[in-house]
């Protein structure tokens, strides 16, 4: 005889539920509170851990590039030169170091750091003094300074 | 006179640069000088800055490397990595505008491993609109380490 249906005896049961518990509470076992053994809570807080770990990787460049940014700071005043005035005339002269590097040779290799720096300061002066022109007072009547003696 | 505010110019008094004639002398010697100690071998560990895979690396000898894409090159291969920023021993740093040359300085470096990173999650949600998605991304890996920063005394 022909049976279109399954019998009552035989049921789709779900039987790995253990396994795919676990696989979100592994995520979970560092944290604190009941949200380390309850699944509800535990799904929630891997979620959200998830969601800030994407974003976080995102905001790392930034956290990262301000740090060199101070240490580089930190070192180029202790030569004397302010982080504008010392990037600015590196770039000027045509050293193309990332700020990873520099933060790195002002940490790792000081010397070298103190020889960019001199470079920096080196160019700086030179970039006044063209700006700066012979240092004769202007011509016309109202551009002239007037000394009182 | 008394010091007024507009006695003196408003930026800072700059030093004079010294005489070109003797700063070419200095300068001369100076070459010469470590021309002769690349020539006769007195320095120790050299570093190297080196431009590679879009970013800088600080690199000295016998260290590791590794970069987030695929290389076309097979384990084992020797790589020769041109475009060297910066080279620096104890007494000397040589610094590039912005590159130094090639017949300066030769960096040799061996492909050991290319593998995956380890499976990041890249996971999306938006509260209240049923929203999430997550994908596991593995990144190519290749992984150098440098032989040897060999310097040859051609400064002029």
């Amino acid at each position: 005889m022909v049976v279109l249906s399954a019998a009552r005896w035989l049921r789709s049961r779900l039987t790995d539920r253990f396994w795919r518990v676990q696989e979100v509470l592994r995520y979970a076992r560092h944290f604190r509170g009941r949200r380390n053994r309850c699944y509800k809570l535990a799904v929630r807080s891997v979620r959200r851990a998830f969601v800030r770990s994407t974003k976080a990787r995102r905001e790392k460049k930034r956290f990262l590039r301000s740090l060199w940014i101070t240490r580089i700071e930190a070192a180029s005043l202790e030569h004397g030169l302010k982080y504008p005035a010392f990037i600015s005339n590196l770039i000027k002269s045509q050293v193309e170091l990332n700020r990873k590097v520099l933060a790195d040779l002002a940490i790792y290799e000081p010397k070298t750091f103190k020889s960019l720096a001199a470079l920096a300061q080196r160019r700086r002066h030179e970039g006044f003094l063209a700006a700066l022109g012979d240092g004769k007072e202007p011509e016309g009547i109202f551009s002239r300074i007037v000394h009182h003696h | 006179v008394a010091k007024t505010s507009l006695t003196s110019p408003p930026w800072p008094e700059v030093p004079k640069l010294p005489d070109p004639m003797e700063e070419a002398k200095y300068h001369a010697e100076v070459v010469q000088r470590v021309n002769g100690m690349i020539s006769s071998g007195r320095y120790g560990r050299l570093f190297a800055v080196v431009h590679f895979a879009s970013k800088q690396w600080k690199v000295t000898s016998e260290d590791l490397i590794m970069m987030d894409n695929v290389l076309e090159a097979e384990c084992g291969d020797r790589i020769r990595l041109e475009k060297v920023l910066l080279v620096g021993a104890d007494d000397f740093t040589l610094i590039g505008r912005p590159l130094l040359g090639k017949d300066l300085v030769c960096v040799e470096a061996t492909v050991i491993e290319k593998t995956e990173s380890w499976p990041k999650i890249h996971m999306r949600f938006w509260k209240r609109h049923n929203y999430q998605r997550k994908k596991i991304i593995r990144n190519p890996q290749t992984v150098l380490r440098i032989n040897t920063i060999e310097l040859y005394p051609c400064l002029s």
